[in-house]
């Protein structure tokens, strides 16, 4: 239990801790039963190059795919399902496997094979974090992997056309998602109060959808107007993901670094000038000894003269 | 009233009757179909037995060839043609006949997420045993897909799906798992249904629905089926509660009909 657990996954942006939905899912997981991990993101690494991410390494174990890796938290005692009856368990199998037939393949063709967004953003993203010469081939490959699985479990053999089945996808989609807003209704999380495993993978494949900005966005948008599901991402990303609500990417988290630094440096400048003067207060004799400047007027010369200076 | 060879332009309606020779096409009973195949189309015909609409099994060695989306079971009503438990559904409903009709919103979002447990797990559990696992494919799905073809075309056929059934696998991210893995899936899956079930008649308590349908067909589909070993069937044998929901339905829909344990009428 106290071993280090180490998730590599793909990177954040637009106020995500990650854009990639497995990866997401098994950090809302890790958060939700408190598992101690350390994220280490694929950027720029050749560790990503496999495809398999998110992969979690232990000392002994590498466990890849989310559902692997959340049975293997889960017999490492970190159970984020511990409350729940036998009955929502199952519900909890059924509506993953609801998601994963109904909303994953069109969430695939919205990132991976719909042109316009996948030549303007997620080619783009991903091909910035990969190496070269690796970003030339795997973002391509990851696309013709998505658009197999689409017309492969979808399609009409022996012909696959996906012309057919992208009506079809859209519209099982958007039912899904009708259905998820359905069954959450007001609640906070979809059993009761606290978050469990079928949260995790619900936001998983939100989130991307919810908060990715694409040309063609007609599941976003169909998305947006289920407010509960919007408020329910919003929800755990403001709870859970705090810190990264700001763009958790090493360059956003070093420009909070550079301007807390420039704070520290005014603040440091002003306390000098501040002590420049108090000497100076001290040297001229006509005045009695004062621990701090006040804004209190004085006939001396040099104080005015001082505060004069002080003033920005 | 006979609907044959009347092209009509098909008119919404609320409820048109359902003609006495509408007729469901499955592969060769004996022969020729598989594990998987009997399932789905078990199930059409028990969904079709709870709407209470007559129906005539027909079993053809094409039938996977003359359905429109090139999956068994499909029913052919007037002049209608339609494949698959979910479009069936859909088109019974049109028709004026509804199973879940009494569902509320949030039962009927359980449905179809248990629906598409049962397809994405059990099906696929069904579909990788009869393709991917050497040892059935051998001695059971070679011999049993192609027998109606000469040689070589028997061959042909049956290597030609299990390279488009493996190429799905590998899709899905199931080209990896072992056997061992996949009867897991499958003891998960039952253990869910089982939990869902509980001590009622049915999943939604007094009146079955589609998903009823659907989980007695791959249920007893396996349970009844002989394969090279009995590990699956002894998956699901171990929740008395899905055994005897099986028995239930059989004996409700199928027995009492006069139609004899678990053969219909079939020419």
């Amino acid at each position: 239990m106290a071993a280090p657990l180490e998730l590599s996954c793909w990177g954040g942006g637009w106020g995500l801790p990650s854009v990639h939905s497995e990866s997401l899912v098994v950090m809302a997981y890790a958060k939700f039963s408190g598992a101690p991990l350390k994220v280490s993101v694929v950027d720029n690494t050749w560790r990503g190059s496999r495809g398999d991410v998110p992969i979690l390494t232990t000392e002994d174990n590498i466990v890849s795919q989310p559902a692997k890796i959340l049975n293997f938290l889960r017999k490492q005692k970190y159970n984020a399902d511990y409350e729940l009856s036998a009955k929502q368990g199952a519900d909890t199998l059924a509506y993953i496997a609801l998601l994963e037939e109904k909303l994953l393949p069109a969430v695939l063709h919205t990132f991976w094979v719909e042109s316009d967004n996948y030549f303007t953003v997620t080619k783009p993203w991903f091909a910035s974090r990969i190496p070269f010469p690796l970003s030339l081939i795997l973002p391509g490959r990851m696309s013709k992997g998505a658009l197999n699985r689409i017309i492969l479990t979808r399609g009409e053999p022996p012909l696959y056309h996906l012309r057919e089945v992208e009506a079809q996808i859209y519209r099982d989609a958007k039912e899904c998602l009708n259905l998820l807003s359905n069954r959450l209704g007001t609640s906070q999380f979809f059993f009761g109060d606290s978050p469990s495993t079928l949260d995790a993978y619900v936001f998983g494949f939100l989130a991307p959808l919810y908060k990715v900005r694409f040309p063609k966005v007609q599941l976003q948008e169909h998305l947006k107007q289920l407010s509960n599901l919007c408020r329910f991402c919003d929800d755990i990303l403001n709870s859970y993901f705090r810190l990264s609500v700001g763009g958790i990417s090493p360059a956003g988290q070093e420009m909070v670094d550079a301007n807390l630094q420039k704070l520290t440096q005014l603040v440091n400048k002003e306390s000098n000038l501040i002590e420049k003067m108090d000497d100076n207060l001290r040297q001229s004799p006509q005045l009695p000894p004062r621990k701090l400047p006040t804004l209190k007027l004085t006939p001396a010369e040099e104080e005015s003269n001082s505060l004069q200076r002080l003033s920005p | 009233m006979m609907w044959s060879g009347n092209r009509r332009v098909r008119v919404q309606k609320a409820a048109e009757p359902w003609p006495e020779n509408a007729t469901l096409y499955q592969q060769l009973k004996g022969e020729q179909i598989l594990l998987s195949d009997n399932a789905a189309s078990l199930a059409v015909q028990a969904f079709l037995q709870m709407c209470n609409l007559p129906i005539k099994v027909v079993c053809r060695a094409n039938a996977e060839y003359m359905s429109p989306s090139g999956k068994v079971p499909f029913i052919h009503v007037g002049n209608q043609v339609v494949s698959e438990l979910g479009p069936i559904v859909q088109f019974v409903k049109a028709k004026g006949h509804s199973l879940s009709d009494g569902l509320d919103e949030v039962q009927k979002a359980e449905m179809k997420a248990y629906m598409e447990l049962v397809n994405n797990m059990l099906l696929t559990a069904e579909l990788y045993l009869q393709w991917c696992d050497e040892a059935t494919v051998g001695e059971i799905t070679h011999a049993r897909y192609g027998s109606p073809y000469p040689w070589p075309l028997n061959h042909i056929l049956a290597y030609q799906k299990q390279w488009e059934v493996k190429r799905k696998m590998k899709a899905i991210g199931w080209g990896n798992k072992t056997l061992d893995q996949v009867l897991e899936d499958v003891d998960q899956c039952c253990q869910a249904l089982s939990q869902r079930l509980g001590t009622q008649p049915y999943f939604f308590n007094k009146q079955p629905t589609e998903l009823d349908a659907l989980v007695f067909g791959h249920l007893y589909t396996i349970l009844t089926t002989q394969l090279t070993n009995d590990e699956l069937s002894e998956k699901v044998k171990n929740y008395s509660n899905l055994l005897a929901f099986c028995r239930r339905i059989e004996q409700h829909y199928f027995e009492d009909r006069g139609k004899g344990s678990s053969s219909i009428r079939s020419s």
